[in-house]
Protein backbone atom coordinates (compact mmCIF):
# COMPACT_ATOMS: atom_id res chain seq x y z
CA UNK A 1 0.00 0.00 0.00
CA UNK A 2 1.45 3.33 -0.99
CA UNK A 3 1.19 6.13 1.51
CA UNK A 4 -0.79 9.21 0.57
CA UNK A 5 0.73 12.66 0.51
CA UNK A 6 -0.44 15.18 3.08
CA UNK A 7 -0.66 18.95 2.68
CA UNK A 8 -1.65 21.84 4.93
CA UNK A 9 -4.50 23.86 3.43
CA UNK A 10 -5.85 25.92 6.31
CA UNK A 11 -4.66 27.74 9.41
CA UNK A 12 -6.53 29.06 12.42
CA UNK A 13 -4.95 30.64 15.46
CA UNK A 14 -5.81 32.16 18.79
CA UNK A 15 -2.60 33.51 20.27
CA UNK A 16 -1.63 36.03 22.93
CA UNK A 17 -1.74 38.55 20.06
CA UNK A 18 -5.49 37.85 19.88
CA UNK A 19 -7.76 35.73 17.76
CA UNK A 20 -6.60 35.24 14.18
CA UNK A 21 -3.51 34.51 12.13
CA UNK A 22 -3.17 38.11 10.98
CA UNK A 23 -2.63 39.65 14.46
CA UNK A 24 -0.08 36.92 15.15
CA UNK A 25 1.94 37.70 12.04
CA UNK A 26 1.68 41.44 12.59
CA UNK A 27 2.91 40.99 16.16
CA UNK A 28 5.86 38.91 15.02
CA UNK A 29 6.65 41.33 12.23
CA UNK A 30 6.59 44.20 14.71
CA UNK A 31 8.84 42.36 17.14
CA UNK A 32 6.25 42.75 19.88
CA UNK A 33 6.07 41.01 23.23
CA UNK A 34 2.83 39.72 24.71
CA UNK A 35 4.19 39.14 28.21
CA UNK A 36 2.23 40.97 30.91
CA UNK A 37 2.37 41.35 34.66
CA UNK A 38 -0.49 39.17 35.88
CA UNK A 39 -2.59 41.15 38.32
CA UNK A 40 -3.73 39.06 41.29
CA UNK A 41 -1.15 36.30 40.96
CA UNK A 42 0.75 37.69 43.95
CA UNK A 43 -1.94 36.19 46.22
CA UNK A 44 -0.38 32.76 45.60
CA UNK A 45 2.20 32.13 48.28
CA UNK A 46 5.40 30.78 46.80
CA UNK A 47 4.63 31.76 43.20
CA UNK A 48 7.72 33.61 42.04
CA UNK A 49 6.82 34.17 38.39
CA UNK A 50 4.12 36.82 38.11
CA UNK A 51 4.16 37.18 34.33
CA UNK A 52 2.17 35.51 31.59
CA UNK A 53 1.08 35.87 27.97
CA UNK A 54 -2.73 35.88 28.07
CA UNK A 55 -5.27 35.95 25.25
CA UNK A 56 -7.48 39.01 25.41
CA UNK A 57 -10.46 40.33 23.43
CA UNK A 58 -12.30 37.09 22.79
CA UNK A 59 -16.07 37.18 22.46
CA UNK A 60 -16.97 33.71 23.70
CA UNK A 61 -20.71 34.32 23.28
CA UNK A 62 -20.22 33.94 19.55
CA UNK A 63 -20.45 30.22 20.33
CA UNK A 64 -24.04 29.09 21.08
CA UNK A 65 -24.64 28.46 24.79
CA UNK A 66 -25.38 24.75 24.53
CA UNK A 67 -22.12 24.20 22.64
CA UNK A 68 -20.22 26.59 24.92
CA UNK A 69 -21.43 25.24 28.28
CA UNK A 70 -19.03 22.27 28.17
CA UNK A 71 -16.11 24.41 27.04
CA UNK A 72 -13.42 25.72 29.29
CA UNK A 73 -11.28 28.57 28.04
CA UNK A 74 -9.03 26.33 25.95
CA UNK A 75 -11.95 24.76 24.11
CA UNK A 76 -13.29 28.19 23.26
CA UNK A 77 -9.88 28.99 21.78
CA UNK A 78 -10.06 25.74 19.82
CA UNK A 79 -13.53 26.44 18.44
CA UNK A 80 -12.43 29.90 17.35
CA UNK A 81 -9.28 28.60 15.69
CA UNK A 82 -11.16 25.74 14.00
CA UNK A 83 -13.66 28.19 12.50
CA UNK A 84 -10.84 30.32 11.13
CA UNK A 85 -8.96 27.31 9.77
CA UNK A 86 -11.98 25.97 7.89
CA UNK A 87 -12.74 29.40 6.47
CA UNK A 88 -9.11 29.82 5.47
CA UNK A 89 -9.15 26.42 3.75
CA UNK A 90 -12.36 27.21 1.93
CA UNK A 91 -13.99 24.09 3.31
CA UNK A 92 -17.71 23.81 3.93
CA UNK A 93 -18.32 20.85 6.21
CA UNK A 94 -21.88 20.40 4.93
CA UNK A 95 -20.47 19.20 1.62
CA UNK A 96 -17.91 16.80 3.14
CA UNK A 97 -18.17 13.10 3.90
CA UNK A 98 -17.94 13.75 7.63
CA UNK A 99 -16.91 10.18 8.45
CA UNK A 100 -13.63 11.03 6.71
CA UNK A 101 -13.07 14.29 8.59
CA UNK A 102 -11.11 13.96 11.83
CA UNK A 103 -10.31 16.21 14.75
CA UNK A 104 -7.05 15.70 16.67
CA UNK A 105 -6.32 18.37 19.25
CA UNK A 106 -3.97 17.85 22.15
CA UNK A 107 -3.22 19.69 25.37
CA UNK A 108 -1.25 19.12 28.53
CA UNK A 109 -4.42 18.65 30.55
CA UNK A 110 -8.06 19.70 30.64
CA UNK A 111 -9.07 23.29 31.25
CA UNK A 112 -6.86 24.51 34.08
CA UNK A 113 -9.34 27.10 35.32
CA UNK A 114 -12.20 24.62 35.27
CA UNK A 115 -10.17 22.03 37.18
CA UNK A 116 -9.25 24.65 39.74
CA UNK A 117 -12.85 25.88 39.99
CA UNK A 118 -14.17 22.33 40.40
CA UNK A 119 -11.92 21.61 43.35
CA UNK A 120 -12.48 25.04 44.90
CA UNK A 121 -16.23 24.41 44.69
CA UNK A 122 -16.14 20.87 46.00
CA UNK A 123 -13.38 20.64 48.57
CA UNK A 124 -13.99 23.31 51.22
CA UNK A 125 -17.15 21.53 52.48
CA UNK A 126 -16.55 18.25 50.62
CA UNK A 127 -19.85 19.00 48.91
CA UNK A 128 -20.51 17.75 45.38
CA UNK A 129 -23.99 19.24 45.11
CA UNK A 130 -22.69 22.60 43.91
CA UNK A 131 -20.91 21.14 40.86
CA UNK A 132 -22.58 21.94 37.57
CA UNK A 133 -23.32 19.36 34.90
CA UNK A 134 -20.63 20.32 32.43
CA UNK A 135 -17.65 20.74 34.74
CA UNK A 136 -16.33 17.29 33.91
CA UNK A 137 -16.48 18.00 30.18
CA UNK A 138 -14.32 21.08 30.72
CA UNK A 139 -11.83 19.20 32.90
CA UNK A 140 -11.32 16.00 30.92
CA UNK A 141 -8.06 15.60 29.03
CA UNK A 142 -9.66 15.43 25.58
CA UNK A 143 -11.83 18.48 26.21
CA UNK A 144 -10.54 20.63 23.32
CA UNK A 145 -10.84 17.85 20.74
CA UNK A 146 -14.27 16.73 21.90
CA UNK A 147 -15.73 20.21 22.22
CA UNK A 148 -14.42 21.23 18.81
CA UNK A 149 -15.83 18.08 17.22
CA UNK A 150 -19.20 18.64 18.93
CA UNK A 151 -19.22 22.29 17.94
CA UNK A 152 -18.60 21.46 14.29
CA UNK A 153 -20.56 18.21 14.18
CA UNK A 154 -17.53 16.11 13.27
CA UNK A 155 -17.95 12.34 13.38
CA UNK A 156 -14.65 10.97 12.10
CA UNK A 157 -11.60 10.20 14.22
CA UNK A 158 -11.49 12.37 17.34
CA UNK A 159 -8.32 12.06 19.40
CA UNK A 160 -6.39 14.09 21.95
CA UNK A 161 -2.70 13.31 22.29
CA UNK A 162 -1.50 14.52 25.67
CA UNK A 163 2.24 15.08 25.74
CA UNK A 164 2.56 18.38 27.58
CA UNK A 165 4.43 20.86 25.40
CA UNK A 166 4.74 18.38 22.52
CA UNK A 167 0.98 17.77 22.38
CA UNK A 168 0.34 19.87 19.28
CA UNK A 169 3.13 18.27 17.27
CA UNK A 170 1.91 14.85 18.36
CA UNK A 171 -1.54 15.84 17.11
CA UNK A 172 -0.22 17.03 13.78
CA UNK A 173 1.90 13.88 13.46
CA UNK A 174 -1.13 11.75 14.25
CA UNK A 175 -3.25 13.60 11.69
CA UNK A 176 -0.46 13.14 9.14
CA UNK A 177 -0.54 9.39 9.74
CA UNK A 178 -4.35 9.21 9.60
CA UNK A 179 -4.30 10.78 6.15
CA UNK A 180 -1.18 8.97 4.92
CA UNK A 181 -2.84 5.68 5.78
CA UNK A 182 -6.09 6.65 4.06
CA UNK A 183 -8.15 6.53 7.24
CA UNK A 184 -9.20 10.18 6.98
CA UNK A 185 -9.27 12.64 4.07
CA UNK A 186 -9.15 15.78 6.14
CA UNK A 187 -8.13 16.40 9.74
CA UNK A 188 -8.36 19.49 11.91
CA UNK A 189 -5.35 19.17 14.15
CA UNK A 190 -3.28 21.12 16.62
CA UNK A 191 -3.14 22.00 20.27
CA UNK A 192 -4.78 24.18 22.88
CA UNK A 193 -3.82 25.38 26.32
CA UNK A 194 -4.82 28.02 28.82
CA UNK A 195 -2.97 30.24 31.22
CA UNK A 196 -3.65 29.90 34.92
CA UNK A 197 -1.53 30.58 38.00
CA UNK A 198 -1.63 26.90 38.89
CA UNK A 199 -0.14 26.04 35.49
CA UNK A 200 2.67 28.55 35.86
CA UNK A 201 3.02 27.27 39.41
CA UNK A 202 3.72 23.74 38.23
CA UNK A 203 6.83 25.04 36.43
CA UNK A 204 7.59 27.60 39.12
CA UNK A 205 8.13 25.04 41.87
CA UNK A 206 10.69 23.34 39.60
CA UNK A 207 12.56 26.65 39.13
CA UNK A 208 11.73 26.56 35.41
CA UNK A 209 9.90 29.91 35.19
CA UNK A 210 11.16 33.42 34.61
CA UNK A 211 11.19 35.27 37.92
CA UNK A 212 13.55 38.21 37.48
CA UNK A 213 11.46 40.25 35.07
CA UNK A 214 8.20 40.73 36.96
CA UNK A 215 8.78 44.49 36.77
CA UNK A 216 9.80 44.48 33.08
CA UNK A 217 7.64 41.75 31.52
CA UNK A 218 8.41 42.58 27.91
CA UNK A 219 12.04 41.58 28.49
CA UNK A 220 11.16 37.94 29.15
CA UNK A 221 11.26 35.12 28.10
CA UNK A 222 14.73 35.31 26.55
CA UNK A 223 15.36 32.13 24.52
CA UNK A 224 19.06 31.32 24.01
CA UNK A 225 20.07 34.58 25.75
CA UNK A 226 22.81 34.94 28.33
CA UNK A 227 20.31 36.47 30.75
CA UNK A 228 17.47 34.00 30.25
CA UNK A 229 15.94 32.82 33.49
CA UNK A 230 13.09 30.54 32.53
CA UNK A 231 9.85 30.25 30.64
CA UNK A 232 6.72 32.41 30.65
CA UNK A 233 3.45 30.57 30.26
CA UNK A 234 1.08 31.69 27.55
CA UNK A 235 -2.18 30.38 26.13
CA UNK A 236 -4.03 29.90 22.90
CA UNK A 237 -4.71 27.38 20.19
CA UNK A 238 -3.41 26.55 16.76
CA UNK A 239 -5.43 24.48 14.30
CA UNK A 240 -4.11 23.29 10.96
CA UNK A 241 -6.18 21.66 8.25
CA UNK A 242 -4.29 18.64 6.97
CA UNK A 243 -5.65 17.25 3.74
CA UNK A 244 -4.89 14.46 1.34
CA UNK A 245 -2.79 15.91 -1.50
CA UNK A 246 -4.81 14.76 -4.52
CA UNK A 247 -8.12 16.08 -3.24
CA UNK A 248 -6.48 19.37 -2.24
CA UNK A 249 -5.11 19.76 -5.77
CA UNK A 250 -8.43 18.73 -7.30
CA UNK A 251 -10.36 21.39 -5.45
CA UNK A 252 -7.71 24.02 -6.16
CA UNK A 253 -6.85 24.57 -2.50
CA UNK A 254 -4.22 27.02 -1.37
CA UNK A 255 -1.39 24.86 -0.04
CA UNK A 256 0.81 26.23 2.72
CA UNK A 257 3.13 23.26 2.60
CA UNK A 258 3.45 19.51 2.50
CA UNK A 259 4.15 17.52 5.63
CA UNK A 260 6.99 15.23 4.63
CA UNK A 261 8.45 13.99 7.89
CA UNK A 262 7.51 13.47 11.49
CA UNK A 263 9.25 11.81 14.38
CA UNK A 264 8.80 11.53 18.10
CA UNK A 265 11.25 10.00 20.55
CA UNK A 266 11.65 9.83 24.31
CA UNK A 267 14.74 10.22 26.45
CA UNK A 268 14.01 7.40 28.87
CA UNK A 269 16.35 9.13 31.27
CA UNK A 270 14.69 11.88 33.25
CA UNK A 271 11.14 13.09 33.72
CA UNK A 272 11.93 16.80 33.50
CA UNK A 273 15.41 17.27 32.04
CA UNK A 274 15.78 17.63 28.28
CA UNK A 275 18.20 15.30 26.55
CA UNK A 276 20.20 16.24 23.47
CA UNK A 277 20.92 12.70 22.24
CA UNK A 278 17.26 11.77 21.94
CA UNK A 279 16.56 15.19 20.36
CA UNK A 280 19.20 14.50 17.71
CA UNK A 281 17.67 11.13 16.87
CA UNK A 282 14.22 12.71 16.72
CA UNK A 283 15.31 15.39 14.25
CA UNK A 284 17.34 12.86 12.21
CA UNK A 285 14.37 10.53 11.91
CA UNK A 286 12.09 13.35 10.77
CA UNK A 287 14.63 14.36 8.10
CA UNK A 288 15.07 10.75 7.07
CA UNK A 289 11.34 10.24 6.65
CA UNK A 290 11.27 13.38 4.52
CA UNK A 291 14.13 11.87 2.48
CA UNK A 292 16.29 14.96 2.94
CA UNK A 293 19.56 15.81 4.62
CA UNK A 294 20.52 18.65 6.93
CA UNK A 295 21.65 20.64 3.88
CA UNK A 296 18.07 20.79 2.61
CA UNK A 297 16.67 22.54 5.68
CA UNK A 298 16.26 26.32 5.25
CA UNK A 299 14.99 27.20 8.70
CA UNK A 300 14.54 25.61 12.11
CA UNK A 301 11.76 26.85 14.34
CA UNK A 302 13.08 26.02 17.78
CA UNK A 303 11.20 24.82 20.81
CA UNK A 304 13.50 26.98 23.01
CA UNK A 305 11.42 28.23 25.92
CA UNK A 306 14.22 30.13 27.70
CA UNK A 307 14.84 27.60 30.43
CA UNK A 308 18.51 27.23 31.30
CA UNK A 309 18.79 23.53 30.62
CA UNK A 310 16.26 23.10 27.81
CA UNK A 311 17.72 25.80 25.56
CA UNK A 312 21.22 24.49 26.09
CA UNK A 313 20.24 20.92 25.18
CA UNK A 314 18.37 22.02 22.07
CA UNK A 315 21.24 24.28 20.97
CA UNK A 316 23.71 21.43 21.42
CA UNK A 317 21.47 18.99 19.55
CA UNK A 318 21.01 21.43 16.66
CA UNK A 319 24.74 22.21 16.63
CA UNK A 320 25.59 18.53 16.45
CA UNK A 321 23.31 17.98 13.46
CA UNK A 322 23.38 21.28 11.58
CA UNK A 323 26.40 23.17 12.89
CA UNK A 324 25.90 26.86 12.17
CA UNK A 325 24.57 26.34 8.68
CA UNK A 326 20.82 26.72 9.23
CA UNK A 327 18.98 29.78 10.61
CA UNK A 328 17.13 29.07 13.84
CA UNK A 329 14.80 31.18 15.97
CA UNK A 330 12.28 30.73 18.74
CA UNK A 331 8.97 32.60 18.77
CA UNK A 332 8.54 32.25 22.52
CA UNK A 333 10.09 35.65 23.12
CA UNK A 334 6.96 37.03 21.47
CA UNK A 335 4.34 34.50 22.52
CA UNK A 336 5.52 33.04 25.77
CA UNK A 337 5.23 29.29 26.01
CA UNK A 338 1.76 28.29 24.93
CA UNK A 339 2.56 24.74 26.09
CA UNK A 340 0.33 22.17 24.41
CA UNK A 341 -0.64 24.75 21.78
CA UNK A 342 2.88 25.94 21.01
CA UNK A 343 3.74 23.42 18.30
CA UNK A 344 0.69 24.33 16.24
CA UNK A 345 0.77 28.11 16.75
CA UNK A 346 4.47 28.25 15.98
CA UNK A 347 4.21 25.91 12.99
CA UNK A 348 1.39 28.09 11.66
CA UNK A 349 3.64 31.15 11.95
CA UNK A 350 6.52 29.23 10.38
CA UNK A 351 4.37 28.26 7.38
CA UNK A 352 3.44 31.92 6.93
CA UNK A 353 7.12 32.90 7.15
CA UNK A 354 7.82 30.30 4.46
CA UNK A 355 5.08 31.80 2.31
CA UNK A 356 6.29 35.37 2.86
CA UNK A 357 9.99 34.57 2.44
CA UNK A 358 10.99 36.05 5.75
CA UNK A 359 12.36 34.65 9.01
CA UNK A 360 11.49 36.45 12.21
CA UNK A 361 14.11 36.58 14.95
CA UNK A 362 14.15 35.40 18.54
CA UNK A 363 12.78 38.33 20.52
CA UNK A 364 14.88 39.25 23.57
CA UNK A 365 17.92 37.41 22.25
CA UNK A 366 20.50 40.16 22.74
CA UNK A 367 23.58 38.30 23.92
CA UNK A 368 23.90 34.70 22.84
CA UNK A 369 24.56 32.55 25.87
CA UNK A 370 27.89 30.70 25.75
CA UNK A 371 26.05 27.40 26.15
CA UNK A 372 23.86 28.20 23.13
CA UNK A 373 26.59 29.28 20.71
CA UNK A 374 27.60 27.55 17.49
CA UNK A 375 24.24 27.64 15.76
CA UNK A 376 22.94 30.28 13.35
CA UNK A 377 20.74 32.42 15.60
CA UNK A 378 18.39 34.78 13.82
CA UNK A 379 18.60 38.11 15.65
CA UNK A 380 17.08 40.41 13.02
CA UNK A 381 14.36 39.72 10.46
CA UNK A 382 15.91 37.94 7.48
CA UNK A 383 14.50 37.86 3.97
CA UNK A 384 15.15 34.42 2.58
CA UNK A 385 13.56 31.90 0.27
CA UNK A 386 12.46 29.18 2.62
CA UNK A 387 11.46 25.92 1.01
CA UNK A 388 11.92 23.40 3.81
CA UNK A 389 11.44 23.90 7.53
CA UNK A 390 11.97 21.84 10.64
CA UNK A 391 9.78 22.48 13.68
CA UNK A 392 10.88 21.19 17.06
CA UNK A 393 8.78 20.54 20.14
CA UNK A 394 10.09 19.12 23.40
CA UNK A 395 8.18 18.30 26.55
CA UNK A 396 8.28 17.23 30.15
CA UNK A 397 8.44 13.49 30.39
CA UNK A 398 11.46 13.40 28.08
CA UNK A 399 9.24 13.66 25.00
CA UNK A 400 10.68 15.00 21.74
CA UNK A 401 8.86 15.72 18.50
CA UNK A 402 9.95 17.15 15.17
CA UNK A 403 8.11 17.81 11.95
CA UNK A 404 9.36 18.66 8.46
CA UNK A 405 7.34 20.64 5.94
CA UNK A 406 8.23 21.87 2.48
CA UNK A 407 6.66 24.37 0.15
CA UNK A 408 5.21 23.14 -3.16
CA UNK B 1 -41.13 34.92 50.42
CA UNK B 2 -43.80 36.39 48.14
CA UNK B 3 -44.93 34.86 44.88
CA UNK B 4 -43.48 37.83 43.00
CA UNK B 5 -40.10 37.41 44.70
CA UNK B 6 -40.03 33.74 43.71
CA UNK B 7 -40.88 34.59 40.09
CA UNK B 8 -38.22 37.28 39.87
CA UNK B 9 -35.51 35.15 41.45
CA UNK B 10 -36.36 32.12 39.32
CA UNK B 11 -36.42 34.20 36.15
CA UNK B 12 -33.00 35.59 37.03
CA UNK B 13 -31.69 32.00 37.19
CA UNK B 14 -33.00 31.37 33.67
CA UNK B 15 -31.51 34.62 32.39
CA UNK B 16 -28.11 34.18 34.04
CA UNK B 17 -27.61 30.44 33.69
CA UNK B 18 -29.29 29.80 30.34
CA UNK B 19 -29.07 33.22 28.66
CA UNK B 20 -32.82 33.32 27.97
CA UNK B 21 -34.33 36.70 27.14
CA UNK B 22 -36.75 38.00 29.83
CA UNK B 23 -39.67 38.32 27.38
CA UNK B 24 -39.64 34.56 26.80
CA UNK B 25 -40.05 33.83 30.51
CA UNK B 26 -43.77 33.29 31.01
CA UNK B 27 -45.38 30.69 33.27
CA UNK B 28 -46.71 28.63 30.35
CA UNK B 29 -43.27 28.27 28.74
CA UNK B 30 -42.26 24.61 28.53
CA UNK B 31 -38.70 24.45 29.81
CA UNK B 32 -37.59 21.83 27.26
CA UNK B 33 -39.67 22.73 24.20
CA UNK B 34 -39.98 26.50 24.51
CA UNK B 35 -36.89 27.43 26.49
CA UNK B 36 -34.57 24.82 24.94
CA UNK B 37 -33.18 23.23 28.08
CA UNK B 38 -31.99 19.63 28.01
CA UNK B 39 -31.04 16.97 30.56
CA UNK B 40 -27.68 18.58 31.37
CA UNK B 41 -29.36 21.94 31.87
CA UNK B 42 -31.72 20.42 34.42
CA UNK B 43 -28.72 19.48 36.56
CA UNK B 44 -27.54 23.08 36.35
CA UNK B 45 -31.05 24.39 37.02
CA UNK B 46 -31.12 22.39 40.25
CA UNK B 47 -27.68 23.66 41.28
CA UNK B 48 -28.67 27.26 40.52
CA UNK B 49 -32.05 27.07 42.28
CA UNK B 50 -30.41 25.49 45.34
CA UNK B 51 -27.88 28.31 45.45
CA UNK B 52 -30.37 31.06 44.74
CA UNK B 53 -33.07 29.97 47.23
CA UNK B 54 -30.90 28.23 49.83
CA UNK B 55 -32.77 24.97 49.43
CA UNK B 56 -31.86 21.32 48.78
CA UNK B 57 -33.85 19.75 45.95
CA UNK B 58 -31.38 17.44 44.24
CA UNK B 59 -33.01 14.28 45.57
CA UNK B 60 -36.59 15.62 45.58
CA UNK B 61 -38.57 13.35 43.26
CA UNK B 62 -41.05 16.16 42.49
CA UNK B 63 -38.35 17.77 40.35
CA UNK B 64 -39.15 15.12 37.74
CA UNK B 65 -42.70 16.47 37.37
CA UNK B 66 -41.57 19.94 36.34
CA UNK B 67 -42.49 20.80 32.77
CA UNK B 68 -43.19 24.54 32.63
CA UNK B 69 -41.73 27.63 34.19
CA UNK B 70 -44.95 27.93 36.19
CA UNK B 71 -44.23 24.43 37.58
CA UNK B 72 -40.86 25.73 38.79
CA UNK B 73 -42.48 28.73 40.53
CA UNK B 74 -45.01 26.45 42.27
CA UNK B 75 -42.38 23.88 43.23
CA UNK B 76 -40.21 26.55 44.85
CA UNK B 77 -43.23 28.17 46.54
CA UNK B 78 -44.25 24.84 48.08
CA UNK B 79 -40.79 24.37 49.55
CA UNK B 80 -40.41 27.95 50.78
CA UNK B 81 -43.95 27.99 52.24
CA UNK B 82 -43.19 24.68 53.93
CA UNK B 83 -40.12 26.24 55.50
CA UNK B 84 -42.23 29.13 56.82
CA UNK B 85 -44.86 26.74 58.26
CA UNK B 86 -42.11 24.96 60.17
Amino acid sequence: MSLKRVVITGIGVVSPFGPGLEPLMLGLKGGQSTTRYMVGWDQYTGLQSLVGAPVEDLDEKRIPRQKRRSMGRMSIFAAYAADEALLDAGITLASEDLWKVGCVIGSSMGSAKSINDAFETMLPDKDLSRLNSTMFFQCMSHTAAVNTAQYLGLVGTVMAPAAACASALHSIGTAYDLIRLGRQDLVLCGGAEELHPTVTGSFDILFATSTKYNDSPEQTPRPFDRDRDGLVCGEGCGILILEEYDRAIKRGARIYGEVTGFSTTASGLHVSQSNRDSMVVCMQQALSEAAITVKDVDYINAHATATIQGDMEEAEAVRELFGDKVPISSLKGNLGHTLGASGAIELAATLKMMEEGVIYPTLNLENIAPDCEGIQHVMEPVKKKVRTILKNGFAFGGINAAIVCRSL
Amino acid sequence: MTEQEIIEKTNRVFEDSFEIEPDRLNPEAHIFIDLGLDSLDIVDLIVALQSSFGIKIRTDEKVRDIRTLGDVYRFIATIKNGEQAE
